[in-house]
């Protein structure tokens, strides 16, 4: 029975799976980006390897997390990668794509580096709007004057003070609609 | 005697001609091997033509996959699609040639579930029965043959997600147990397990 089942099987994966569409493979090239950009996510790379349970893998980010920040006191480069396999972890754990709740806990993991640093951070996390996506969810000031914001969908800009008050006129108008 | 004399020649010209075969297939491995390590090598560094080659490596393998989950033939398409843009977005986890299928089935694998995830709160899409040959709608051992297969094609449909990845891997993509444990990211035991979980399901169902 289990031969025939097998036979049947692959009879089966032969006639589902073909014919491939002629130009699908030339649709698939035409989406590849110009610039393959390799992105070492090595906290992730490790747990994915060690196959541990999603539950686990969450639990081991955010002790690093806090060990991390107790012990180097969130030393920059080192919080800032961490909080970039943070937020990329967390996504992994909680199911590729919108994980909006565990985006935040990178982005508050994030702030309270810089706390540790000693550099004045705001994070609006806890009011901001995160469905849209040029709301600050934190924000901190440069050495040159600058300040540095994490918006709504989760990318850095590097913004000018004017630049910045227009995105919080903006977040307290889209409030007061709301 | 001669009849004797004639089989043992034979036998030296079969057993030469296999060996001469396991020596071509473990060739072909070996090539195919290090083709895998090439373009896993220069994936890492980012060359495009490396992303190309990856395309047509394994996009057929990839729908044929998407097709064996059971997903119509313009989803199998998208997803397909899917797999490689994701691919390409999670270069970096890449780790050497030998894993190079293993990855892109497990990217594949979990492209699949997103979509099976999204659809939960819809109703089971009807599944695209396989085509009928000519000959399956007049002779009736073919038509019984035809039914034997729809029927198997909806068994597989409808079992879990787990047990159905690791049928398709193994059975309708032929990878050995090792590398079909691989591409579905879990022991080789644990895939044996589901294996026999599946079959078991399947046997019912389809006797």
């Amino acid at each position: 029975m289990e031969e025939k089942i097998e036979k049947l099987l692959s009879e089966l994966a032969e006639r589902a799976g073909q014919p491939v569409r002629q130009g699908l493979a030339e649709d698939i090239k035409n989406l590849i980006p110009s610039r393959i950009i390799p992105h070492t996510m090595d906290t992730i790379n490790i747990i994915i390897d060690l196959r541990v349970s999603k539950l686990a893998a969450a639990i081991v980010i955010v002790v690093t997390l806090i060990l991390l920040v107790t012990l180097h006191g969130g030393a920059d480069a080192a919080g800032d990668n961490i909080y970039r396999d943070g937020e990329l972890l967390m996504k992994y754990v909680f199911g590729w794509g919108s994980a909006s709740k565990s985006d935040m806990l990178a982005v508050r993991s994030k702030y309270e580096c810089l706390v540790q640093e000693g550099i004045e951070a705001v994070y609006f996390g806890d009011k901001a709007d995160l469905n849209d996506a040029e709301s600050v969810l934190l924000q901190w000031k440069l050495p040159d004057g600058r300040y540095e914001v994490i918006l709504g969908d989760l990318h850095k800009e590097t913004v000018t003070a004017e630049e910045l008050i227009a995105l919080q006129a903006r977040m307290l108008q889209n409030r007061i609609n709301r | 005697m001669m009849e004797k004399r004639e089989k043992a020649i034979e036998q030296r010209v079969e057993s030469a001609h296999l060996k001469r075969k396991a020596v071509d297939l473990r060739g072909s491995k070996d090539r195919s091997a290090e083709r895998e390590y090439s373009v896993a090598a220069r994936l890492r560094r980012g060359e495009r033509a490396a992303a190309e080659e990856l395309v047509d490596m394994y996009y057929e393998r990839i729908y044929s996959f998407m097709r064996g989950v059971g997903h119509g033939r313009h989803i199998s398409e998208d997803l397909t699609q899917e797999t490689f843009l994701r691919a390409w977005a999670h270069i970096g986890q890449l780790r050497n040639g030998r894993a190079l299928g293993g990855w892109l089935y497990r990217i594949a694998g979990n492209v699949s579930r997103v979509y099976w995830r999204k659809q939960k709160n819809r109703k089971f899409a009807s599944i695209e029965h396989i085509e009928r040959a000519a000959n399956e709608k007049a002779e009736p051992e073919k038509v019984s043959q035809y039914e034997e297969l729809a029927r198997l094609q909806e068994a597989v449909a409808r079992l879990p997600w787990k047990l159905r990845k690791v049928i398709v891997l193994h059975y309708m993509q032929h990878l050995t147990i090792v590398e079909a444990a691989e591409a579905a990211g879990v022991r080789e035991g644990t895939f044996k397990s589901r294996l026999n979980r599946a079959l078991q399901i399947l046997r019912k169902q389809v006797s």
